[in-house]
């Protein structure tokens, strides 16, 4: 089993869940982006 | 399965050597999830629309359900070819996106309401269900450091808790992947177990979200089986959920400071910058989005277009909940590991749902 690897830079996996989550509430926000149907 | 499952978490994605081939490489496994998710929401939308049109009474199946269901069987019959792998993996990035994109649907008085609630039910299921599980693993045999693994795995927060406490707690590989299989086995079990318990108790929306969000272990299947019940039982389980995986940190640093007083880990230097570490970012996220939605820094159309993009996000996770449960797979683990896990969920599971019942009538849910 592969463990987690301690690191000094970069993103982890959260981190870039955080930041595509942000970006795209930033695009809805500034109407950047068509209303998302469901 | 537990095996990628893991070693997604670990992967870096920062690294820039590769980086696009690395991106190409998620296609295939990013396309059958959407496939396999949006089958399943096919499925839910035809069998409404036939039953409404011949005025038959069926109940609702939601597209979760169906998403799982149509993963369960790929995996465990033809299987997943290694092209899909890595963007089937990716299924927990989308899990954890969608939970930041929720807070928009909760103002951040409700989330610290209900998230103070939960965070009060955790602490006291967590101590009891530690306890419990400590007694269990001596019962049946099973070796300390298995048992701590499936004890924090148990009351915390499945599969993350263990791969966050196995280097901390200096565990073998062996004993992580028994752990590992038998939280997944047991997630799946619960994901058809829970929604029945909880229509056979007639629990409000808000009951048993809070109480799938407690005890479900894996926050992908706890927001499966809090969204199989309805979507404002999803909405719960997801806070709840959220709490309690805000406390890893915690857990896991009093389970590396045991091992470390007895010789069996490294000791831990600098206990502010491992609770940090071990802390998921995503909970922060999540705060942040419910902030901004607090103050109204969204239009009411644009709360409808996050929380439709959370759905999408969330279609992407359940496909992949399936599609990496392989049941063969779990099946090779031995039965000690999985008896003490199934005594303890069960155990968690009731627990909590006591708790649940007191909040509901004490606290005024």
């Amino acid at each position: 089993m592969a463990e987690v690897q301690p690191r000094s830079r970069g993103l982890t996996l959260d981190g870039y869940a955080v930041l595509l989550a942000l970006v795209l509430a930033l695009l809805v926000r500034f109407n950047l982006i068509p209303a998302v149907k469901w | 399965m537990a095996t990628t499952a893991s070693s997604a978490n670990s992967v870096p994605l920062s690294r820039p050597s590769g980086l696009l081939g690395r991106i190409l490489g998620l296609i295939p496994g990013l396309l059958l999830l959407t496939a396999v998710g949006f089958a399943g929401k096919l499925i839910e939308q035809s069998i409404a629309r036939y039953t409404k049109a011949h005025h038959i009474t069926f109940p609702n199946i939601e597209y979760v359900l169906w998403a799982i269901v149509i993963g369960l069987i790929i995996a465990n019959t033809v299987g997943i070819p290694r092209v899909f792998q890595a963007g089937v993996a990716t299924y927990e990035f989308w899990l954890k996106a969608g939970i930041v994109l929720l807070g928009s649907r909760f103002l951040l008085g409700d989330v610290l309401h209900l998230g103070g609630i939960s965070l009060l039910l955790v602490a006291v299921a967590l101590t009891l269900s530690l306890t419990f599980m400590h007694l269990l693993g001596r019962a049946f045999g099973l070796r300390p450091k298995l048992t701590s693994l499936l004890a924090i795995g148990s009351a915390i927060c499945g599969v993350s808790a263990i791969i966050a406490a196995k280097p901390a707690i200096d565990a073998d590989d062996e004993d992580a992947s028994y752990a590992i299989a038998a939280i997944l086995a047991l997630g799946a079990i619960s994901l058809f177990t829970f929604p029945l318990i909880g229509h056979s108790l007639h629990l409000s929306d808000k009951a048993y979200g809070l109480w799938a969000g407690l005890a479900v272990d894996n926050t992908a299947e706890a927001t499966a089986a809090g969204a199989l019940y309805s979507d404002a039982a999803g909405k719960v389980a997801v806070l709840a959920k959220t709490s309690r995986n805000a406390l890893i940190g915690f857990v896991v640093l009093a389970y590396a400071l045991f091992w470390a007083s007895r010789g069996q880990a490294e000791a831990i230097q600098n206990k502010a910058a491992f609770l940090w570490r071990k802390f998921p970012k995503f909970v922060l996220g999540f705060l942040l989005i419910s902030l901004l939605a607090t103050l109204t820094f969204f239009t009411k159309p644009q709360l409808t277009s996050l929380a439709n993009l959370s759905r999408w996000a969330f279609l992407l996770t359940f496909a992949g909940v399936g599609l990496r449960t392989n049941l063969r797979e779990l099946g090779k683990q031995g039965w000690r590991p999985f008896a003490v896990g199934a005594i303890g969920e069960a155990f968690i599971a009731l627990l909590t749902l006591g708790l649940v019942y007191g909040a509901n009538r004490f606290l005024h849910l």
